[in-house]
C-alpha cells in the first residue's frame, strides 16, 4: 500500500529496478503539492478542489529532474493496449496503468468513484484475470480483462487513452543536493507564486470564500451534507496520506533535512505538520456538520474560517521556506 | 488504542492555543475494510507511514448509504411518475455533467441533454442508448427497466448477503441482449 496512487505507483516500480526512494521523496521532488479551486471545469458537476498537482505531472518532473527513463505510451486499438501489456507482464516488466478508478471492483463500493486518474501496477496475468498492486488495497488484487479493459479506456476528462509506463532504467544515484531546492522552490512557486486566484495559498482562500455558495447550487440538504463530507474524503481518504497531503510533504522535508544535514528543514517539516494538523481538523469538522445537517451559515462561516486560518498559515510557511532554501 | 473522536475532543480544546503534531497512537482507526496510509510521527520521533482504518467510512458510512438510497428511491419515484428519465437517473447516480457524460458516451452535449428530457428520450437511437449503458455499465435493458425484488422495494438498504433472492445479469456477445439470473440466495 501507499499513500497515494501516483506516487506509490511510481515508488514501487522504482524500487523494483533497484533504486530505493521513498514515497515522500517521489512526491516532494516531483513537486506535488498543490491546491486549486476548480469551479469552473466543465466536467465537474460541483465545485471541488484539488490538493496535488495535473495527473501525470509528478511523473514528468521526476523524469526531467532524474536521470529515470521511463517508456510511456498511450494507444487508440484497445486490443493493441491489451495484446502489449500481455507482452510486458510475460516478460516480467511491472506495468503501471492509468485507470477510471470506478471499475476497480475490489475496492469497496462506496469508495468507487468516476475519477480517469488512478494509477495501479498490473504484474500478472492468470487466464481471463490480471494480478493487480493498487496503493489503496492491501493485498495484491485481481481483476477481469474485460474490466482492465474498460478503465483503461473509459472516456470522459483526462481519459486515460490505455496510458501505461514501465521503467526502463534508473540511474545508480540521485543528487539530493541539487534537485532538494529546485523541487521546494518549484512547490513554493505553486501556492504563493503568481497564480491564478484559484491557485495555491489564494485557491484556500477562494475555497473558503466560495463555500459560502454551495447552499445555492446543491439540490437539498443530503446533496449539500454529501459535498461537505466529501472535504473529509479528499483531505484524508482519497490517497493523501493525511491532512491533504501535508504529513506526506512534511515528511519529505524531514528526510531532505536528513540528506543534505539541514537543522532548518527539520525544524519547516515540523511546522507542516502543524499545517497538516490544521487540515485534519478541518476535515474532522466538515464530517461533523454534515452528518449531523448543521450546515447553516453560521457554521459554513466557521469552516471558512478554518479554512482561511491554513491560508495565513501556509502563507507565512511558504514565505518562511523560501528564506531556508535560499540559504541552502 | 484511542478512538478519533478521542483524539478530536482533546484536538479542539487545543485548537486555539497550540498545535499537537498527529501522532502514531492517535491515528489509527479500527476499520478493516477500508485500510489506508497515513503519515505521523511515529513513537520514536521520526515521520514515516502507517496501515489504517478510513476514519470518515468507519464513523459515517450509514449515513452515506442512508443519503444514497433516499437520493436512487427520489429519483426513481420520478422515473416512475415519467417526470425524468433513465439517462438523467443514472446521470445523477454515477454523478456525471452533461458535458462528463458526452464525453463518454461520444454523443454530443446538445444530444445528451435533449435524451434527459421525457419528451425526447423516445427519439434516442438504440445505438445512444447503448453508449449510454456503456458508460453507465449496465446492460442496455436496464435504461427500460428496472429489477426489484420482494422487500428491496420497501427495505432498498437491505444488505446483499441477507436478500433471500440474488439476481444477476451478465452480458452476451449480442450488446443488446442480457441474462437476467434469478437465485434463491441459500
Amino acid at each position: 500500500m501507499a499513500a497515494h496512487c501516483e506516487s506509490g505507483t511510481l515508488t514501487a516500480l522504482l524500487k523494483h529496478k533497484g533504486l530505493e526512494i521513498t514515497e515522500p521523496m517521489i512526491f516532494g521532488l516531483g513537486s506535488g503539492l498543490y491546491f486549486g479551486y476548480l469551479s469552473h471545469t466543465p466536467n465537474l458537476s460541483f465545485p471541488m478542489f484539488i490538493l496535488r498537482t495535473k495527473p501525470g505531472k509528478l511523473r514528468k518532473k521526476i523524469a526531467k529532474r532524474t536521470d529515470i527513463k521511463f517508456n510511456t505510451q498511450r494507444f487508440k486499438s484497445e486490443d493493441k493496449a491489451e495484446q502489449e501489456l500481455d507482452e510486458l507482464i510475460s516478460k516480467g516488466i511491472p506495468v503501471a496503468c492509468q485507470v477510471d478508478f470506478y471499475y476497480m471492483d475490489y475496492i469497496p463500493q462506496w469508495e468507487r468513484v468516476h475519477a480517469n486518474i488512478h494509477f495501479i501496477t498490473v504484474v500478472g496475468k492468470e487466464g481471463d484475470e490480471y494480478l493487480v498492486s493498487d496503493s489503496y488495497f492491501p493485498k495484491l488484487a485481481r481483476i477481469h480483462k474485460d474490466k482492465l479493459r474498460k478503465a483503461r479506456f473509459a472516456g470522459g476528462y483526462l481519459a486515460p487513452k490505455g496510458f501505461r509506463y514501465f521503467i526502463e532504467s534508473v540511474p545508480e544515484t540521485i543528487n539530493y543536493e541539487k534537485l532538494i531546492p529546485v523541487s521546494i522552490k518549484n512547490t513554493i512557486n505553486n501556492m504563493i507564486g503568481v497564480q491564478p486566484p484559484f491557485i495555491g495559498v489564494r485557491g484556500i482562500r477562494t475555497f473558503a470564500k466560495k463555500l459560502q455558495g454551495w447552499p445555492k447550487i446543491t439540490r437539498d440538504i443530503d446533496h449539500l451534507s454529501h459535498e461537505v463530507m466529501k472535504i473529509n474524503v479528499f483531505l484524508e481518504d482519497q490517497g493523501t496520506g493525511g491532512g491533504g497531503f501535508r504529513y506526506l510533504y512534511a515528511t519529505f522535508l524531514r528526510q531532505c533535512a536528513d540528506k543534505i544535514s539541514n537543522k532548518e528543514l527539520e525544524e519547516m517539516s515540523k511546522k507542516m505538520m502543524e499545517i497538516g494538523d490544521g487540515w485534519r481538523n478541518i476535515s474532522y469538522f466538515a464530517a461533523k456538520i454534515g452528518k449531523n445537517r448543521d450546515l447553516g451559515a453560521d457554521k459554513l462561516k466557521e469552516l471558512g474560517d478554518m479554512i482561511n486560518e491554513r491560508a495565513d498559515a501556509e502563507e507565512a510557511f511558504y514565505k518562511e521556506l523560501k528564506v531556508v532554501i535560499n540559504n541552502i | 488504542m484511542i478512538e478519533c473522536f478521542d483524539y478530536l475532543e482533546r484536538k479542539q480544546r487545543v485548537i486555539h492555543f497550540n498545535f499537537v503534531i498527529m501522532k502514531e497512537k492517535d491515528a489509527y482507526v479500527d476499520f478493516e475494510p477500508q485500510q489506508l496510509i497515513m503519515y505521523v510521527e511515529k513513537e520514536d520521533g521520526t515521520y514515516g507511514p502507517i496501515q489504517t482504518g478510513s476514519y470518515i467510512s468507519k464513523n459515517y458510512l450509514d449515513d452515506f448509504w442512508e443519503k444514497t438510497v433516499r437520493l436512487r428511491s427520489m429519483l426513481l419515484d420520478k422515473l416512475k411518475k415519467n417526470e425524468i428519465t433513465s439517462i438523467y437517473f443514472y446521470k445523477l447516480i454515477h454523478d456525471f455533467n452533461d458535458v462528463e457524460l458526452s464525453r463518454r458516451t461520444g454523443i454530443s452535449v446538445r444530444r445528451v441533454k435533449k435524451h434527459q428530457k421525457v419528451d425526447c428520450f423516445k427519439r434516442a437511437r438504440l445505438s445512444d442508448l447503448r453508449k449510454y449503458a456503456y458508460a453507465f455499465d449496465i446492460p442496455v435493458s436496464n435504461l427500460l427497466q428496472t429489477i426489484v425484488v420482494g422487500e428491496e422495494e420497501q427495505n432498498p438498504d437491505i444488505e446483499s448477503e441477507k436478500r433471500q433472492v440474488k439476481v444477476k445479469q451478465s452480458r452476451t456477445e449480442n450488446p443488446f441482449l442480457v441474462i437476467t439470473k434469478i437465485d434463491l440466495n441459500t
